[in-house]
């Protein structure tokens, strides 16, 4: 058992490379040089505007707008993210200053104190992730309280509509942008490489800078509630020409999309770099698990997509601050061309939200039903099928928009066809079930919950690809039903499901099985009671992003509101049953659940370069039932004691 | 497991056709709408009772105790199933687009002699354009006779909804976007904007009326006559531009006007005109905020419809009123307006 702190001792002999001089406290990376860098760069910022305007001869010479957008969205969080130290080895290399090719020193997480610096181990990151992800899941949901409390009742009680608005739109933007889908690249940033057999991801400083991008992106959306005339208050989707006459709030939508897209972004090529380069031997693309397959369609989504809804914000933001005119009727702009270029994004990016979450589930209901997964290579082309159908389908977010007549077909019929691969996997699953010796785990409620509900989402997804149904539906609370139950009964039960399933690989120990099925069960009620009355009103008329409503729809609010309470109450359980279990849970097994895959393979926690001998696959990884069937063989490696 | 199909089926039927879920309809396209509705619902009842069942059965049948370490079966698939549960969805969901497609051809089809009504939508009002000029605030249609909306939006995007009519189409600025509706009940209902347009989104509406073809017809004539004099006045007080005492009386009538159809009751309480949102100052106390910002109120009643930001009272944002009524408001208009908040009665 060698301590990092040897080996690095060792790597320096062997290099014979002179340790960097060791720097003062102001000077190491971390929070206390993150607190005067960041200022500085701010100011930087500032006096770049400033400046400018002088030359040109501007009055007001300190237009605040301006300067917090160059300098609080830009220049600063560039010079939060050098502070913090995620460019400390670039700059070391680039500017020909001594480097150790093998320095590990900020490699792995001895103390609990090493979670909040910047760190190059894909496990550490993928718990910085998780963790990240949950502060602004509750705070979202914190969000969503306080617009239910408003509308538990018609008439306006607590809010202005502006604000109003604002808790609306935030809520989304923080769910989507900076829960959802971190979320995920946490949990795959977890387990993927410890699947393929790799020490860690292909470019782990990468890695480190994609995580510590998210609390940028965060903080700027959180901001918006401080700037003049209040938060960003044009949904999550800020159509223009809207979007660029709204009070200033709105220009930290439009950035905080741009630092969490590069975010996601650089993950997602990480994530393709891996798992094309760094399968260990033996583990061919057919005998790769669902999950790594689920991210590996989701991080080509990711790279494809995302590029033009971070050109769609800043559209909307060069017509507000250049005065350009890319979506504003005037000056030959396209007001519908913001929304082409929004959902050519936001429609593979509920693909982005939830073929990871299939992938989790795959994982899980194979090793609980104790049985291979049924039709696994059909499970796979169907996340291919997925792919490629997710970019033909983005105009059915516009069947009222006014786009061209023709268009309404043929978008129809390649969204009905979704729901065939999606068909396939749901299938699949349930004849995973069939047969199988099921163990009702808490990860197993969670997917079988997953199921239920993704199916209610599905079909209601039917409904709104038939375009007349559609055309009666859009902008309705049946549109906030659909999304909660595919994001929320899809989505965020799979992230449950993943965390209680990694839980003791990550933490090396158990969670409270009778507080997970507790929180399950209060959730799965809770939500459906939430979440299923609102297909009702909306079909009845009630629409979306209303502050005030007609009195008819009162005693249905009231219902959602509270029960939607009881849904924000139920996440208290699981952060509870997380933190208390982390620190004194019953220890782990290295594999609690019998499963084959190799992350299951090694100690719990794994040991901080994963492997000591690199893996060697052969088989599938879901061979249950077959008499001597293994993944993978693993020489050392295999049940070796964690390194704290 | 066929049981429990059998039940699940019949527990979402019946969620299915106890609840009323769709308003009653009120217009052709509703009736074909629903038709397609139910087309899906059935489909979609067959998916959830077989899903369902699976599951329940799954976990009744084929739970073990946590003990027990033996596998199940290796049965790593079937060629055949996996075909069926392709093709078969495939199938389904095509039927349900073909439905669809026709659907959506007649309703997007107005016959041989639709009613034209132009709509221009605006934060936060609506106004409606019949043939010969008349306008009015409230939309009006004949019973059996399919209306051609032709829409225009003077801001932002706005979505026009009568949900008992089930059509719906957003307005969108430098486009003309159109739609068709032919009721099918007389009666009362409400218009209401359903794409996010700003503060004033929720309280955007208009009130809609059916009427018989007869009534209606009897409707748009005494507009036709109304509109006509209220034109005249409007142009004889506009091109005069010297409201004197006596003219008073005749442009708050506009103003009164005026004030439903810019929109401002969508924001503003003014208990004159039966309003209350609450989205801006309440126009109630206008004499009071005029002189603490000490300006006469005429003076500051103007200003702050032309140049809102000019003077904000305390507790509101600025930027947040649209600066453009200086430009959409005839002189005509704008003094009515004048006129009518700052209390003159309108005859």
């Amino acid at each position: 058992m060698t301590s990092t702190l040897d080996q690095h001792g060792q790597h320096e002999l062997q290099h014979g490379h002179p340790a960097p001089r060791r720097r003062g406290i102001f000077m190491r990376p971390g929070y206390l040089r993150a607190l005067w860098v960041t200022p500085l760069f701010f100011l930087i910022g500032m006096y770049i505007v400033v400046a400018l305007r002088a030359l040109a001869g501007w009055d007001p010479v300190y237009d605040w707008e301006y300067i917090v957008l160059v300098a609080g969205m830009v220049t600063a969080p560039i010079g939060f993210l050098l502070g913090i130290g995620t460019f400390d080895y670039w700059l070391y290399w680039i500017s020909g200053r001594p480097t150790l090719v093998d320095d590990h020193a900020n490699h792995g997480a001895y103390s609990w104190k090493d979670y909040f610096k910047v760190n190059t181990d894909h496990k550490v990151i993928g718990i910085q992730y998780l963790v990240t992800t949950f502060f602004f899941f509750v705070v979202g949901g914190f969000l969503a309280m306080l617009f239910r409390a408003e509308l538990a009742e018609p008439g306006m009680q607590f809010f202005d509509t502006q604000t109003f608005n604002g808790l609306v739109s935030a809520h989304a933007t923080l769910m989507i942008f900076v829960f959802i889908i971190p979320a995920f690249a946490g949990l795959a940033n977890f387990a993927v490489p410890l699947m393929l057999g790799a020490p860690d991801m292909a470019f782990p400083r990468l890695n480190a800078l994609s995580f510590w991008m998210l609390p940028v992106a965060g903080t700027l959306f959180l901001a918006s509630f401080l700037a003049p005339g209040g938060a960003f208050a044009t949904g999550w989707t800020s159509y223009a020409p809207l979007a660029s006459e709204q009070p200033f709030g709105q220009v930290f939508f439009n950035m905080g999309v741009q630092w969490a897209g590069a975010s996601s972004i650089a993950t997602a090529l990480n994530f393709l770099v891996t798992i094309i380069t760094m399968r260990a031997p033996g583990m061919t693309f057919w005998r790769m698990p669902l999950l790594v397959w689920a991210n590996f369609t989701t991080s080509l989504l990711v790279v494809i997509a995302t590029p033009f809804i971070a050109g769609s914000q800043f559209f909307v933001m060069f017509d507000r601050v250049m005065h350009t005119s890319f979506f504003t009727p005037d000056n030959g702009g396209y007001v519908l061309g913001y929304q082409h270029i929004f959902w050519f994004y936001s429609h593979p990016a509920v693909y982005i939200m939830v073929l990871p979450g299939f992938g989790i589930i795959s994982e899980i209901i194979s090793v609980f039903s104790r049985k291979p997964i049924f039709g696994y290579r059909l499970m796979a082309v169907s996340l291919i099928g997925i792919l490629v159908l997710a970019f033909s389908v983005w105009a059915h977010h516009m069947f009222v928009a006014g786009m061209a007549d023709w268009l309404r077909i043929p978008m129809m019929i390649s969204t009905l066809l979704i729901a065939v691969p999606t068909g396939i996997k749901v299938f699949s699953w349930l004849a995973t079930l069939w047969e199988g010796k099921i163990h009702l785990n808490t990860p197993m409620l969670f997917a079988l919950g997953f199921i239920s509900t993704f199916v209610i989402g599905g079909l209601s997804g039917v409904y709104l690809a038939a375009v007349p149904i559609d055309i009666h539906a859009s902008d309705t609370y049946f549109i906030v039903a659909h999304i909660h139950y595919v994001l929320f009964g899809g989505s965020v039960f799979t992230i449950f499901a993943g965390i209680y399933y990694w839980f003791p690989k990550m933490t090396g120990r158990m969670y409270d099985e009778r507080l997970g099925k507790l929180h399950f069960w209060s959730t799965f009620i809770a939500f459906n009671v939430t979440f299923f009355p609102m297909h009702w009103v909306g079909l009845d008329g009630m629409p979306r992003r209303v502050a005030d409503y007609a009195a008819t729809y009162g005693a249905l609010n009231m219902v959602i509101s509270v029960a939607s309470f009881v849904l924000g109450a139920s996440v208290v359980i699981f952060a509870f049953n997380m933190i208390t279990s982390w620190a004194r849970g019953p220890i782990a097994e290295s594999n609690p659940w019998r499963a084959m895959t190799i992350e299951w393979q090694v100690s719990s926690p794994p040991p901080v370069f994963n492997f000591d001998e690199i893996p060697q696959v052969v088989g599938g990884p879901y061979e249950y039932g077959v008499p001597g069937a293994r993944h993978a063989v693993l020489k050392g490696g295999a049940l070796q004691e964690a390194h704290v | 497991m066929v049981v429990i199909a059998v039940v699940a089926a019949v527990i979402a039927s019946l969620v299915a056709v106890l609840i009323r879920w769709l308003p009653e309809s009120a217009s052709e396209e509703m009736d074909r709408i629903t038709f397609v509705y139910w087309f899906a619902t059935i489909i979609c009842i067959g998916i959830f009772a077989l899903v369902a069942a699976v599951i329940i059965e799954a976990v009744w049948a084929f739970r073990v105790q946590p003990d027990d370490d033996t596998d199940g079966p290796p049965i790593h698939g079937n060629t055949k199933l996996e075909i069926a549960w392709t093709v078969v969805p495939a199938i389904l969901v095509i039927a349900i687009g073909v439905v669809s497609a026709v659907v959506l051809s007649k309703n997007a089809n107005a016959g041989s002699d639709p009613l034209e009504v132009k709509v221009f939508a605006q934060q936060f009002a609506w106004k409606f354009e019949y043939p010969g000029k008349v306008q009015s605030e409230e939309l009006v249609m004949p019973l059996h006779r399919s209306v051609e909306f032709e829409m225009q939006s003077a801001d932002v995007i706005h979505s026009l909804w009568i949900p008992q009519m089930g059509q719906k189409q957003d307005v969108v600025p430098g486009i003309t976007t159109k739609i068709v509706i032919t009721p099918t009940r007389t009666g009362d209902f409400t218009l209401i904007c359903t794409e996010l347009c700003g503060l004033g989104h929720a309280t955007m509406r208009a009130p809609v009326r059916v009427l018989e073809q007869a009534a209606f017809r009897r409707w748009l004539d005494e507009q036709r006559a109304a509109g006509a004099g209220a034109g005249a006045a409007a142009g004889g007080t506009g091109g005069g531009q010297s409201s004197g005492g006596g003219s008073a009386a005749g442009d708050a009538a506009l103003g009164k006007t005026t004030f439903a159809s810019a929109g401002c009751g969508g924001c503003h309480t003014f208990e004159p005109a039966g309003t209350d949102a609450q989205v801006g100052p309440d126009l109630d106390n206008l004499v009071a905020d005029a002189k603490k910002a000490g300006e006469p109120e005429a003076q500051y009643i103007e200003q702050s419809i032309v140049d809102p930001d000019a003077v904000i009272v305390s507790g509101y944002q600025p930027g947040v009123m649209p600066t453009t009524f200086g430009k959409t408001l005839s002189p005509a208009e704008l003094s009515g307006l004048v006129a009518f908040l700052s209390g003159k009665e309108a005859n």
